[in-house]
């Protein structure tokens, strides 16, 4: 190796490792303020490796509701929010689930469609579905407000799902028509004359051709889904329907931040997302590579 | 089992590329489709293989009409130029799927695609993916799927144009070997002629979707029955002049490029037009000296070694250059004077007009 390329190497992983150190710093701090007690968090000056370890955040917005229950405090001045942790990381699985389903379904079919079949816009619809992705969620979210404030639909899960497919689906159709024209349509027709019908075709050929366009396009929409913040805000207000996102909000009243529990909470957040990027990073570079080459 | 075509039309919006063939694929005969990009062979086929709707006619194999029928429901098998391997699927599963589909025990499947497997040599690869596998193993993967279902019609889109030079050659005799141990009807489509000739037993020119001459290779390239079909056989391809019939001394006599060749007797020259056009392949012209009686003069224009034989290319006339394929020891200076003689039996003379073939009705095809 000579000299040249040793210096650029070394000045590459120079750059890597601050960049690395940029992104997990906010990350590993988080993880540590979670595990410190509240008057270690606010001691000045700051430390990084807590002195003392508590699970006390964690065990609040895991156990909240029943502790508080157990506690026959329902009367005097309502639960405290870490009390709806658990409700809130439900509903945002719950929409998350449901986007990423519609949204990967009804993408794939629409996706495939386009490829497929000939039909007036074919070739404009891909092209404009995407100019409708470029816009900013915050034009479309408060007309959108107003339609499920008329389909009576505002506070509740459905309405989230809605609001999410609407701004996932025109990528994802675009990912997957990328990915769709990178099929050739030879394979189906070799599957049609060893017999199959167009279904068969589609199930055992198309799709698991298709695969890993199909995780990418489900990865973004969890992505999208799981850490919105703007359409959880202006959908919903009951307190047990909130999203995450806007849930932890109310570990901050405006006058005090409990930080212990916002840092727990972007922990229990993160875990979820940071283990199924673990485990579908390898179809996610693919399905993403794919349809950026073959698009 | 004969495949049969009725009236059969196809038409992609106002374009017509196939115009109503009539034609007959014979049992157990490999039978292609000849001819340049564009001429519908591919589409023909798509549409025997029920890929493609026709837009008029009928298709028959054997007593049995097809064209309202799914391609699944043809019994046909059929090999693409891109081999359209399963990229999901093993190569035992890949040859396996038609059986699948059909419901066939998984036992069963196994041994049927272990038979294929050993006669196409690629029973080592079965629990390979196809991105694993080099051209030509895909290519027999591409077989072993057709072949194993024992289909009524093996259907071929140019199956070997993805493969080297060397390994085309080898593919094509097994492939050949492969149609006389299985006797199934084949229909093969290529722009290839040598893949033509060497291993059909009929082949169907085409051009701007009709079928220009539908006979044995021979019939095709001895008798073409058309400019075009002659044009399209045979390399190095067959020379053309425009000629001048005349008649000296009460024999009909053609006139090319001043020189005055007797007509030969096996054309039909009552009531032809005086202008005709004149055929020869290279191999059927000799050189000989510039002085030489009968035969057709002018200067070597350019020449070319390529083997065994020699192109030589002789300027008649103003921009009019005839070639003769002759022995690689024969040897002509750039420029020098030299004259092309003719093998009267093997002249070709066509309708200036028409392009059709003016040799006598009995001599040609049926």
């Amino acid at each position: 190796m000579s000299a040249k390329t040793l210096i650029g190497r070394v000045a590459l992983y120079a750059l890597l490792s601050a960049i690395t150190f940029l992104v997990c710093f906010p990350l590993v701090w988080a993880f540590f303020t979670s595990v410190k007690p509240k008057e270690e968090i606010f001691r000045w000056p700051p430390t990084l490796w807590p002195e003392s370890w508590t699970l006390e955040n964690y065990r609040a917005l895991l156990e909240g509701k029943q502790a508080y229950f157990q506690a026959g405090a329902a009367a005097a001045s309502g639960p405290p929010p870490s009390a709806f942790f658990l409700d809130w990381f439900l509903n945002s699985l719950i929409v998350t689930l449901g986007t990423t389903a519609i949204s990967t379904i009804v993408s794939t079919l629409a996706a495939y469609s386009l490829t497929r079949f000939r039909f007036p816009g074919q070739r404009a619809v891909p092209y404009l579905a995407l100019v409708g992705y470029m816009v900013p969620s915050i034009i479309f979210v408060f007309p959108m407000f107003l339609v499920m404030a008329d389909l009576r639909l505002t506070d509740t899960l459905f309405s989230l799902i809605l609001g999410y497919v609407c701004i996932t689906l025109p990528f994802c159709m675009w990912l997957m028509w990328a990915f769709f024209r990178g099929v050739p349509i030879e394979i189906e027709e070799a599957a049609l004359v060893d017999g199959a019908s167009r279904l068969r075709v589609f199930w055992e050929i198309v799709l698991p051709t298709a695969w890993p366009g199909i995780i990418a396009a489900a990865i973004f929409t969890l992505i999208v889904s799981w850490n919105d913040y703007l359409f959880g805000r202006v959908f919903m207000n009951s307190m047990e329907n909130l999203p995450l996102t806007v849930g932890v909000m109310h570990f901050f009243d405006g006058t005090h931040v409990d930080w212990g529990l916002m840092m727990a909470s972007s922990v229990l957040m993160t875990v979820p997302m940071a283990v199924l990027f673990m485990l579908l990073q390898k179809h996610l570079v693919a399905g993403f590579g794919a349809g950026a080459v073959k698009g | 089992m004969d495949v049969r075509l009725e009236g059969l039309s196809k038409s992609f919006g106002s374009n017509q590329v196939l115009k109503s063939l009539d034609m007959t694929f014979p049992e157990r005969r490999f039978v292609t489709l000849l001819g340049p990009s564009g001429c519908g062979k591919t589409t023909l086929l798509r549409m025997i293989a029920g890929l493609e709707k026709a837009t008029e006619g009928a298709i028959w194999f054997g007593g049995r009409r097809v064209d309202h029928l799914s391609p699944g429901e043809r019994n046909i098998a059929m090999v693409f130029q891109s081999y359209a391997l399963y990229p999901t699927m093993d190569v035992a599963a890949n040859i396996g799927y038609g059986l699948k589909v059909r419901g066939m025990a998984k036992p069963d499947r196994a041994e049927k695609v272990g038979i294929v497997a050993k006669v196409l040599e690629i029973g080592h690869l079965l629990a390979r993916k196809p991105k694993a596998l080099s051209g030509g193993q895909r290519q027999r993967v591409a077989l072993g799927r057709a072949m194993v279902r024992k289909p009524d019609i093996f259907l071929m889109d140019e199956p070997l144009s993805n493969l080297d030079a060397k390994l085309r050659a080898t593919m094509r005799g097994e492939l050949r070997r492969f149609h006389l141990d299985l006797q199934t009807t084949s229909i093969y489509v290529t722009h290839d002629q040598l893949e033509a000739m060497t291993m059909s037993d009929l082949v169907a020119v085409m051009d701007a979707g009709v079928v220009q001459q539908f006979g044995t290779p021979e019939e095709v390239y001895d008798r073409p029955a058309n400019l075009f079909v002659a044009g399209f056989i045979g390399s190095p391809p067959m020379n053309f002049a425009e000629v001048e019939l005349e008649t000296t001394g009460g024999r009909p006599v053609l006139r090319l490029a001043g020189t005055a060749l007797p007509a030969p007797d096996h054309f039909d020259l009552a009531g032809v037009p005086p202008r005709l056009v004149l055929g020869i392949r290279p191999q059927d012209v000799s050189v000989t000296n510039p002085d030489a009686a009968g035969a057709v003069p002018g200067t070597v224009w350019m020449t070319e070694l390529i083997g065994s034989e020699r192109l030589i290319e002789v300027e008649i006339a103003p921009k009019l250059r005839f070639t003769a394929e002759v022995k690689s020891s024969v040897r002509c200076a750039l420029n020098s004077r030299a004259a092309l003689r003719l093998d009267p039996a093997r002249i070709h003379l066509f309708d200036a007009a028409t392009g059709r073939s003016l040799a006598r009705q009995d001599s040609l095809p049926g």
